[in-house]
């Protein structure tokens, strides 16, 4: 494995996607809709964060703009983290959050394609990933210089098609293409080391063909940075960062304790995890 | 029959550059034409089908026009959530090549036999189903699933069985049935697909039966089969697959709620196969040999008779 350089700066500047604004979003939005899979979004705002904020590109803002990058959730359990960002971009509106799981509403409990903005349809695991390898090679093909990223988490490596892609990929030689695996040591009726053991996955990865970084997944300066340095070496070859991260992440109550991948907010708990969160006017 | 779906898929690719081949590593002298005159659009996936479809949804989301090619036992079989997830539900258009349809690989056994892939792919919304019965169809089926623009999966069964049509088809008619023989209104009509068609024309020939083709499963015309309906005594289906959820099974969806009709389904009766043997010999072993239709058909024909 590479090691990582000093980390740059992040542009700090641009307050949208604050992880603490995102997770407030998910946790209005999961409580309005009454929903579960909090844990597994609050997992990666700071991944989509620093993704959308630094390195996404969508021509006008237009999320169907024919020179975007990709982002590919194929771990579609954590699609309101993605729906925060989207939020942010104005892409949805407050309506769409305060709505959340209303009926004849458009946002889902996973990833749909069909709502714009987002990129592919997952949840069932191991799918998104493939997706994402063939717009990679589609893109290659174009001789674009649009990238694609895939964020899976460790419980979908479970499945055999992400290893099927990861073979194709480095095989097909696809530099525009990151995989980051949301690494937070969970899946949903336990513990990975307890239901499937994944070992060394940077070990793994790298024996693969990926150039690969393993760094702490909320912190975003790193992450930043480890994204950059990714793409800047290793011509020729697939990235994967493995994102070291906490399921539950930013609530403190929520923070590895696995029920909160089906857990239901209450009002107190929603009281209790927006104040967590320490937003100014949020306190009560 | 063969010759013309190679012809078709290298037209298909020589007019757009779009048109991209995968194979989940089958095809060695099908693709040889293929490979030597558009060598930038053949993709070997490896034996990995389920990634090969998802990564055909990728390719198909940024502007290209996969055709996925592999066996019909694995094609729409194993991969039949991405088939459903990446490529149905967001309507993509690609199409998906299943060769060698039910018995084909009849000395392999069942792992390389498919008698449910019409079954696993026509339940899936957005998802014609198409399966053609001699080169015209093959042809007609190709550039049809090229210009629909939509989700195709096209089912290539026994190919040497002869033409079932006597010119071109130009072009196909959405879930049309194609007529390939005129006989007696009085006595049971036939439908058959794929393979089957050539069957239902030598079984028709000894009792005077007309004949008609399905190239295409899904969709099905709701009016073509009433007609057939009104132009027959009882219908009778043939197909190499299971009775259960393929032709039999569309028609009857048909004909019972709109000219409830006796319907004899002539297929594979909910059984792997049992020996190893010949093309011929598997075809006999579940019933599906010419003496054991005619057989089957004289049977439902007298006991029309009486009932009627």
């Amino acid at each position: 494995m590479i090691s990582l350089a000093t980390p740059t700066a992040s542009a700090k500047t641009d307050t949208r996607f604050a992880p603490a604004r995102l997770r407030r979003t998910v946790l209005e939005m999961a409580y309005a809709g009454s929903t579960v899979h909090i844990a597994c979004a609050f997992s990666i705002i700071e991944l989509v964060s620093v993704l959308y904020r630094n390195h996404l590109r969508y021509p006008n803002n237009d999320p169907r703009a024919e020179g975007r990058d990709y982002l590919v959730l194929s771990k579609g359990h954590g699609v309101m983290a993605q729906y925060a960002c989207m939020h942010e971009l104005g892409w949805l509106n407050d309506s769409h959050i305060k709505n959340y799981f209303a009926d004849g509403s458009k946002l889902k409990g996973l990833s749909d394609s069909r709502v714009v903005g987002l990129e592919v349809t997952s949840g069932s695991l191991g799918h998104g990933f493939s997706v994402g390898v063939g717009v990679a090679m589609g893109l290659k093909r174009k001789g674009t210089d649009q990238k694609v990223y895939a964020i899976v988490g460790d419980g979908e490596l479970n499945e055999g098609p992400i290893w099927e892609g990861a073979l194709v990929a480095a095989h097909h030689k696809m530099d525009n293409l990151m995989l980051i695996v949301d690494k937070n040591g969970f899946q949903a009726m336990g513990a990975t080391d307890d239901v499937l053991a994944l070992g060394d996955l940077s070990a793994k990865f790298e024996s693969f063909g990926f150039e690969t970084l393993e760094v702490d997944g909320h912190d975003e300066a790193t992450v930043d940075a480890a994204i950059r340095q990714l793409w800047a070496i290793g011509a020729g070859k697939p990235k994967a960062l493995i994102a070291l991260t906490v399921k539950g992440k930013g609530v403190p109550f929520m923070e590895s304790d696995n029920r909160w991948h089906y857990t239901r907010l209450n009002a107190q708990t929603y009281a209790e995890a927006i104040d967590a969160l320490g937003l100014p006017g949020d306190s009560k | 029959m063969r010759d013309a779906f190679s012809n078709a898929l290298i037209q298909l690719a020589l007019s757009d550059p779009k048109v991209l081949l995968l194979t989940g590593d089958h095809g060695y002298a099908l693709f040889d034409e293929f490979r030597k005159r558009c060598p930038e659009q053949y993709i070997n996936a490896g034996i990995a089908e389920q990634n090969m479809v998802g990564m055909a949804a990728g390719l198909a989301r940024v502007g290209f026009r996969p055709f996925v090619y592999g066996l019909a036992a694995f094609i729409p079989i194993r991969p039949v959530e991405q088939n459903k997830l990446a490529i149905a539900h967001d309507d993509l258009p690609v199409v998906l090549l299943g060769d060698g349809a039910g018995f084909v690989y009849s000395h392999l056994g069942t792992s390389h036999q498919s008698t449910e892939d019409i079954a696993c792919t026509r339940a899936i919304p957005n998802l014609e189903v198409l399966s053609p019965a001699d080169r015209f169809e093959m042809t007609a089926c190709m550039n049809y699933a090229y210009s629909a623009n939509c989700p195709v999966y096209l089912r290539m069964g026994k190919s040497d069985r002869g033409d079932v049509h006597v010119c071109r088809i130009d072009p196909l008619s959405q879930g049309r049935l194609l007529k390939v023989r005129d006989g007696r209104a009085d006595r049971p009509g036939l439908i058959a697909t794929g393979s089957m068609v050539r069957t239902a024309l030598e079984v028709a020939q000894e009792r005077d039966l007309s004949v008609w083709s399905a190239p295409s499963l899904k969709p099905l015309s709701s009016d073509d089969v009433y007609a057939a309906t009104c132009a027959s005594n009882g219908l009778v289906t043939l197909e190499e697959h299971s009775v259960l959820s393929g032709l039999g099974a569309a028609v009857t969806e048909i004909t019972s709620e709109r000219q409830p009709t006796r319907v004899l389904r002539i297929g594979v009766q909910d059984t792997f196969s049992k020996h190893c043997g010949s093309h011929t010999y598997l075809l006999e072993e579940h019933g599906l040999d010419n003496q054991s239709i005619i057989a089957r058909v004289d049977a439902f024909f007298q006991n029309a008779t009486i009932t009627s």
